[in-house]
């Protein structure tokens, strides 16, 4: 197994030095700069010229892209040109407000997505099943934009339960956090449970049409041991699977969803440093979030030999 | 040396005399929280130009001078200034007692380390391009020796674009983007959370300035009424509009009209227009064919329908305007009248058959950051293919459109779209800056000054009296409206709303949260 995960490991370097040199080139080929964003509405052309020259954007893209793997290489993502802090040090107290409410998400989506898509299978066609897949549907349909404004104006506004926004740390308000971070992360959760649920559903219903579920059945065993214990185990590797990718799109998914109730995590941070153009944050920023992605990834894949020991990787 | 006091700190002092007695708090306390807009990269006010810096900067940093409700300028720090009979020396004696949040007592020295900080780091210290040097020859008095006569120093010193913030001495090596965050205000920092908020809290030690019994603009007689004060960055509008129904936040700004019209019917909030917050604007790129010919500009010129296009720019929050200054403004002319909004197709056609143009392709440089930039472009472009102008829209973000527009003869637009705010709300000088080269904003062929519109400038910055350069304004303006290098549309109002229980909050270019009380 630590071979297998040695091997993911250098197999994922070539794949963050793609991520780096692309998101390097497509920094620096779009027009623009953080000299307009620092020097603001009103500036005038000296003034940006003077901010482009203080931060040695007039240099060229070669001087720069080996100035920036010359600090990749010694251990140093940079500092960010608009928050005056080191790309590690903004990312890693941004990334965990955002861990947290995609934690949160996922574990409404695994309760909601993996519950509608078991019931929905072991009631195939009946009216649970099709009111469960009309959920799933409306859930993947419906924008999250369009169901946070809407959950704002029913639970904020009109019945005052919830925070319309803003963010609490955990550490120094739990129920704040968990009042601040309700919303967000239904908003976030509903469509990925959608689209959980469909799969867990055509999933489950091929385990339960399978040979060794029939002789479980006649061996008289009851029904919540054959799906939990005997079609829920096997049917576990694919929802790994998605339960993999969904991660990472409730991470890219936070985007909006930070934006709308003003949580201060890595979603905000990298929107704006691309809008700012704050080339150092959004190239190291980036940078520590495709590492996340690729570990989340190396998980799931352990996940598969622990879950089915048929899984070999040695 | 002649001792000097500002018409309007004079006005100031007599308004202080005559009212009763200082501003005192009818009532202490509480967190008040405000909305705002824009993300808070940085406050480092030396090193940041952006609204959102200034909009929590400036309550919590002072400097020597400043702009009073009026924008005429006031001394803050300065207890008072003198010129020298040459108008080579400045020299200005220092409020005493004032502290710094780390307790320091500010003296002289904290004025020149500030000064060479900003010198250093200053987004705006090509206002030093006049100034030979600054001593402090004691601790209570401070020097500024310039190499030229420069009449509208005062007037640059005071700018609230980008102050020169007085810090204690210590700070003066900080680097851009990464001042510490201590200065003389009534506020001060409690903690920034980039992209979350800032908190602040009332500074007990807090000097208000005796010469005033008011707040005026940004100076003035200053008192923190709440305990503190958070500023929560709310980007999406309808959260903003959320968060001001439920309670969450006290006052907010840029509420929707849409939003604004549904609020005025609550009685728990009050609608506070802020007018006058930008002035709506779109330039000629005069380096190419077929900008570059005047008669094609005037037929652009005579085209235009100002109403339509501020109504969809700011959905009926505007006031036509002019020229390049405020109404409220001293400074303000209407010269050049006659070529604002004559939305003439009979005209525009007439001057179009005169000009050079041949059926090409033109091109309005617009973004979809401002939507209000965006919808102007929309109209501008609509009536220009009305008079038969081949008009499409170049739709990219803000930092995009900025880099094209400023590249020399570029020929990638013909127009380009923006907002000019703060430096008309500075003045004259500082806005017609943006017709001067380098830069010139009307993009003349190799950033060479139409000879004509740079001698009236020149006349503006070094006339020796306020009338005198108020008249090479007026004449400025009108040479620039009748040569087409500029399409001012009209003043946008900026809508800003306030729970009803917060009392003293008046808008202003930035929300100034002393003198402003919660009640219950």
């Amino acid at each position: 197994m630590i071979g297998f995960i040695l091997r993911r490991v250098a197999g994922a370097l070539p794949v963050l030095a793609i991520v780096s040199l692309i998101t390097f080139s497509l920094m620096r080929l779009i027009p623009g700069d953080p000299a307009a964003a620092i020097a603001g509405l009103s500036a005038t052309p000296q003034m940006i010229a003077q901010i482009r020259a203080d931060l040695g954007l007039d240099e060229p893209f070669l001087t720069q892209m080996v100035s920036w793997y010359g600090n990749l290489f010694q251990g140093s993502l940079g500092r960010s040109i608009l928050l005056g802090k080191g790309v590690v040090e903004v990312t890693f107290e941004r990334l965990p407000v955002t861990l947290g409410l995609s934690a949160y998400a996922l574990v409404l989506t695994l309760l909601i997505g993996l519950a509608s898509g078991i019931i929905a299978a072991i009631r195939h066609n009946t009216v649970v099943d099709q009111i469960a897949m009309a959920f799933a549907m409306i859930g993947i349909s419906v924008p999250s934009f369009f169901l946070g404004l809407v959950m704002i104006i029913l639970f904020a506004v009109h019945l005052g339960w919830l925070p319309s926004g803003g963010y609490v740390t955990f550490q120094s308000d739990p129920w704040g956090w968990f009042r601040s971070m309700t919303m967000p992360a239904i908003s976030l959760a509903l469509l990925q449970a959608g689209l959980l649920a469909r799969i867990t559903r055509s999933t489950m219903l091929e385990v339960l049409r399978q040979d060794y579920i029939r002789t479980a059945r006649a061996k008289g065993l009851p029904d919540w041991q054959i799906v939990f214990r005997h079609a829920l185990a096997n049917a576990m590797i694919p929802i790994t699977t998605v339960v993999g990718i969904i991660v990472s799109l409730l991470i890219s998914g936070s985007v909006v969803t930070e934006a709308l109730f003003s949580i201060p995590g890595i979603g905000q941070l990298l929107t704006q440093a691309v809008l700012s153009r704050d080339y150092p944050m959004v190239q190291g920023g980036l940078l520590l979030v495709t590492v996340f992605l690729v570990i989340v990834n190396i998980l799931v894949e352990v996940a598969y030999a622990l879950l089915d020991p048929r899984v070999r990787y040695e | 040396m002649r001792k000097i006091l500002l018409a309007t700190f004079a006005a100031g002092a007599f308004a202080a005399a005559a009212s009763a007695a200082p501003f005192q708090c009818p009532r202490t306390g509480g967190d008040l929280v405000f909305g705002q807009e824009a993300n808070i990269n940085s406050l480092d006010q030396m090193a940041s130009n952006t609204i959102s810096t200034r909009n929590i900067a400036m309550n919590m940093f002072e400097s020597l001078m400043t702009r009073d409700e009026n924008n005429n300028p006031i001394p803050e720090l300065a207890d008072s200034y003198e010129e020298s009979a040459d108008k080579l020396t400045y020299t200005f004696k220092l409020r005493q007692g004032v502290k710094f949040h780390n307790g320091k007592e500010m003296t002289s020295a904290d004025v020149v380390a500030s000064f060479d900080r900003y010198a250093r780091v200053g987004l705006f210290r090509s206002m030093f391009d006049q100034v030979q040097g600054w001593s402090a020859p004691d601790a209570s008095t401070f020097v500024i020796r310039m190499k030229s006569v420069q009449p509208t120093f005062i007037e640059l010193l005071s700018s609230f674009s980008v102050p020169i913030v007085i810090i204690p001495a210590e700070l003066k090596d900080d680097p851009p983007q990464r001042l510490r965050t201590i200065g003389t205000g009534p506020f001060q920092l409690v903690e920034f959370v980039p992209g979350s908020h800032v908190r602040m809290r009332r500074f007990d030690d807090y000097k208000p300035n005796t010469r005033f019994e008011q707040r005026t603009g940004f100076g003035g007689y200053k008192v923190a009424c709440v305990d503190t004060v958070t500023v929560r960055v709310v980007t999406e509008a309808s959260a903003r509009v959320a968060g001001l129904e439920t309670g969450e936040l006290h006052a907010v700004e840029d509420i929707p009209t849409k939003a604004a019209a549904a609020l005025k019917d609550n009685s728990d909030i009050t609608i506070l227009p802020l007018e006058n917050w930008w002035i709506q604007i779109a330039l000629p790129n005069t380096a190419i064919a077929p900008t570059n010919d005047l008669n094609f500009r005037k037929a652009v010129q005579a085209a235009l329908g100002m109403e339509d296009i501020m109504d969809a720019a700011t959905d009926g929050n505007y006031r036509l305007n002019v020229g390049f200054q405020y109404p409220n403004q001293a400074s303000y002319s209407d010269a050049g009248k006659e070529t604002y909004n004559i939305n003439d197709e009979a005209v525009a056609k007439r001057y179009l058959a005169q000009s050079s143009y041949k059926g090409e392709t033109i091109v309005i440089l617009t973004n979809r950051d401002y939507p209000a930039m965006y919808n102007a472009a929309l109209v501008m472009q609509q009536q220009l293919q009305a008079v038969g102008i081949k008009a499409e829209l170049k739709v990219v973000d803000w930092p995009t459109s900025v880099q094209m527009s400023q590249k020399v003869n570029s020929t990638e637009f013909h127009f380009f779209h923006s907002g000019w705010g703060t430096q008309p709300a500075l003045g004259a000088l500082p806005t017609m800056q943006f017709f001067v080269s380098p830069g010139a904003q009307y993009r003349p062929r190799d950033d060479k000054d139409d000879p004509e519109v740079l001698a009236l400038f020149q006349k503006m910055n070094t006339l020796p009296t306020e009338a005198e350069r108020n008249a090479a304004f007026a004449q400025m303006q009108k040479l620039v409206l009748e040569k087409a290098y500029a399409f001012p549309f009209g003043s946008l109002t900026k809508i800003q709303a306030s729970r009803s229980n917060v009392k003293g909050f008046v808008p202003f270019r930035i929300p100034r949260f002393a003198n402003v009380w919660l009640e219950n």
